[in-house]
């Protein structure tokens, strides 16, 4: 567009060029390859992202199934979804994720921290660490199936631990606790990806920081608070963001390893029995685009209190000078009483 | 503002796909069909689809009534071909999507096509295998390019015109084979079934030997008392409930109509008119007591330890050992236990065990249907036709793998013996005006009978096991849930 404009005030300062010219010169060359190289993409985009979206959000004023007739029936899907107990029960079990998330988010900021000072070995760590990230999400449910089952994986390893069998709860049946056990597998899958984001981010870090730190007496706790901490708030606050958006979209874990049942049934998971078993495609359209919702309000929510958080973090510097001011003086009446 | 762009695209694929991508976990292959799906649906508009196809259908459905006059379509009816004679020279290459992905890679299905291309040298048939069926025939159908043969999934009955190819008049067809009513829409059959199921329960004679049964049980209380005496005196597990796997849970829902009402007009004719189908009729029958039995078996303890760890293809093995008593799955299981393991002659096959008015009904069904896509040549939909006439005919697919015969003239398997003295009778369809109220009464009540709804009856299991719910709240639930459908759907209600 810039381009665009600085051609027509070009061509009021010199003679009018025709089509043909402008096309064949330096700005009109400009133009069409800016063009040529969005439109593969914009189209793309536009195609499998925004149209199937648009689809699906007039899906969600419709009574439908996949097959057969449609009828429009406005808002009611919208308030079906509010009135019903199983949609919004459902996101409560997203706290447990949400949860994970937090103790995922705070592992992998420790580990990453610890690897990315010289470790023996390190590579090896962040290598196996990595690992999980790159199974196939329901490879992941098969194995964590059979790790949870009674008397098998991880009972065994208990068992050499010292605990007795019976002792044990059944990882997956026991209602008050078979939630944590799934949102176990989804922190083991993503803890190791985040950790690597976060070693990215704190490689930036110029060393001779740390060395001035040292210098001035700082020890590894204070170094990672006044200089890592700060220095990669960006990818923090992209990692949360993303992690608390994935808990309220969690699919996979209950999906794959208890179908949803025995009082594992995520937000997702729910909207996929409606949509797909029930075939009441419109309702879960209206659920989709609620969870949308939610997740932007949820989004919106963390950017300002991060903004709020960080604003601190920088503003520590001028309490400290402040603090320091008000000791000189104090200094300077002691002096003077005396 | 990159993290925000970043963010808003990555959120809105997300929203996206998460929809219209749920069942696409397994494949790539998958994500394709959805895509398509999607793109494809608002292209060719549903009422063009019908204006079109509505002329074709009704020069078929004259074809099919008046017999005679098939070169009007160039398709000949199902009753009118001679499997190994009739058009022996027809070129023509056609496609059938199947669910048996394990006969597909077994190589039972690439020997049954060979052994058809002895008879029909010139018709070339591709077959393939979808793995979740259920759903992804359903959005492969929408977009009407599939190929020219697949297994009919859930679709309504009265949309069987707009993507089938009538087969023959219900009153031919029912000449020719069993269960032809399966898929029969305004007096057409669109479908054959390639097998048919008897539903009972699969049990282990030795682990009943060894438990002290000498008679099969034939109420639901003397159900449970085996099931009892199976703890008391063997190690095996009386019955295994194959929780985790879901779809094996609604298999109980095969037993609600025929088997405990006894009537085979019960759960497509009056089932959805029923004002109170879940209430305790008193005599050990009914859809309350099929259930109770689940129910009282899980809170005693007559199950497996863990429910949500259990394991559908370990359960063959485990069968089949002596490790398990009882499985409540249709006939169609009996061949794999029979193969998982040495002791395939322990596994047995007996009837369900409810009794009305004295007599134990099985209910017989068609499995999953042929049918031919109505958007295909002349050329290939007679050649569909010839294959699925060969499969039902000549194959012997259907006694292979343990069925009821589709064919009328073909032969029952030795398991169905302790079947004599049962009456075998198969549901009958909904009256004409109704043939979709059981699909919208189970989608508006999301009990979903037969369809899919596994999660009410899981919900069973957990509530025996925690003891979250009586039985009788159960039912309540149930009965409020089906009542307000009625209303919803405005359906006249019996008493």
């Amino acid at each position: 567009m810039a381009a665009m404009t600085q051609t027509v005030n070009n061509s009021g300062r010199h003679k009018k060029r025709t089509f043909g010219e402008w096309a064949r010169s330096r700005d009109g060359q400009k133009v069409f390859v800016m063009v040529a190289f969005m439109i593969i993409p914009l189209v793309l985009l536009f195609v499998f992202t925004y149209l199937p979206f648009a689809e699906m959000f007039g899906f969600s004023f419709y009574n439908m199934k996949y097959t057969g007739d449609r009828k429009f029936v406005g808002l009611k899907n919208y308030i079906r979804v509010f009135q019903r107990s199983d949609c919004f029960g459902a996101l409560k079990l997203s706290l447990y994720y949400m949860g994970g998330s937090i103790v995922q988010l705070a592992l992998s900021l420790y580990l990453a921290t610890v690897l990315s000072f010289k470790v023996k070995g390190g590579s090896v760590f962040k290598g196996f660490m990595f690992f999980p990230y790159l199974i196939n999400g329901i490879a992941i449910g098969f194995i964590f199936k059979f790790f949870y089952t009674r008397g098998f994986v991880f009972d065994t390893v208990l068992q050499w631990c010292g605990f007795s069998l019976d002792n044990l709860p059944y990882w997956l049946k026991d209602q008050s606790i078979n939630n944590i056990s799934l949102v176990g597998t989804s922190v083991w899958r993503y803890f190791g990806q985040n950790m690597v984001l976060f070693i990215g981010a704190i490689m930036s870090v110029d060393a001779e920081l740390y060395e001035a730190a040292m210098l001035d007496g700082a020890g590894r706790f204070q170094q990672f608070k006044y200089i890592i901490l700060p220095s990669i708030k960006t990818i923090i606050t992209l990692n949360v963001i993303l992690s608390i958006t994935g808990s309220l979209s969690a699919f996979e874990p209950p999906y794959v390893i208890t179908d949803g049942a025995n009082g594992t049934g995520t937000y997702f998971v729910v909207m996929h029995e409606i949509s797909h078993t029930q075939q009441k495609v419109g309702l879960a359209s209206a659920m989709a685009i609620i969870l949308l919702m939610i997740i932007f309000a949820a989004t919106i929510l963390q950017k300002v209190f991060f903004k709020y958080v960080f604003k601190s973090a920088e503003d520590e510097d001028l309490n400290a000078t402040a603090k320091r001011d008000k000791k000189l003086a104090k200094l300077a009446q002691r002096k003077a009483g005396r | 503002m990159k993290l925000k762009k970043v963010l808003a695209l990555s959120l809105a694929a997300a929203m996206t796909f998460s929809l219209i991508g749920c069942g696409s976990d397994d494949g790539a292959a998958n994500d394709t069909s959805a895509a398509d799906n999607t793109t494809t649906e608002d292209s060719t508009p549903a009422a063009d689809d019908t204006a079109a196809d509505d002329t074709t259908d009704t020069a078929a459905d004259d074809a099919a009534d008046d017999g005679a006059s098939t070169e009007a379509t160039g398709v000949p009816t199902y009753s009118q071909l001679n499997v190994g004679t009739d058009y022996t020279d027809l070129t023509a290459s056609i496609k059938w999507i199947h669910h048996k992905t394990d006969r597909e890679e077994d190589g039972t299905i690439a020997a049954m096509v060979e052994a058809f291309n002895q008879v029909y040298p010139n018709i070339t048939v591709e077959t393939e295998g979808v793995t979740d069926y259920a759903e992804d025939s359903l959005l492969r159908l929408s977009t009407g390019d599939w190929g020219d043969i697949m297994f009919i999934p859930a679709v309504d009955k009265s949309d069987l015109a707009t993507y089938f190819q009538p087969m023959d008049s219900l009153e031919n067809m029912s000449n020719e084979i069993n269960f032809a009513d399966q898929w029969e829409f305004g007096g057409t059959s669109y479908g054959v079934p390639y097998m048919a199921n008897a539903q009972g329960v699969l049990y282990n004679k030795a682990v009943f030997e060894a438990a002290g049964i000498t008679e099969l049980p034939t109420t639901p209380t003397e159900f449970l008392d085996c099931l009892q005496k199976i703890k008391d005196n063997t190690d095996a597990i009386p019955l295994y409930t194959n929780y985790a796997a879901g779809w094996t849970m609604g298999a109980w829902d095969a037993y609600l109509g025929t088997v405990a009402n006894g009537d085979a007009a019960y759960q497509n004719q009056k089932f959805v008119h029923t004002a109170n189908p879940f209430d305790d009729p008193g005599d050990d029958t009914g859809i309350y007591n099929l259930y109770r039995i689940l129910y009282d078996a899980v809170a005693n303890g007559l199950t497996e330890d863990d429910y949500t760890t259990t394991d559908w293809e370990g359960c063959k093995a485990m069968i089949n050992n002596g490790e398990i008593g009882t499985m409540v799955l249709g006939s169609w299981a009996y061949a794999q236990m029979v193969e998982a393991g040495e002791h395939g002659d322990d596994i047995g096959y007996m009837p369900f065990p409810i009794t009305v008015g004295g007599t134990q009904y099985v209910a017989a069904g068609g499995d999953y249907n042929f049918a031919i896509n109505v958007n295909s040549s002349d050329e290939n939909k007679t050649a569909a036709m010839v294959f699925i006439k060969w499969m039902t005919e000549e194959s012997g697919w259907c006694f292979n793998e343990g069925g009821y015969t589709v064919d009328k003239n073909g032969q029952n398997p030795d398991m169905y013996s302790a079947f004599d003295g049962c009456t075998v009778v198969a549901d009958q369809p909904a009256v004409a005006g109704e043939e979709t109220l059981l699909n919208d009464m189970n989608s508006e009540s999301e009990l979903s009978f037969n369809a899919g709804g596994d999660a009410k009856v899981q919900e069973i299991v957990e509530a025996a096991a925690t003891g979250s719910k009586t039985f009788d709240d159960l039912m309540a639930e149930w009965t409020q849930k089906w009542n307000d459908a009625q209303d919803y759907l405005e359906i006249e209600v019996n008493n």
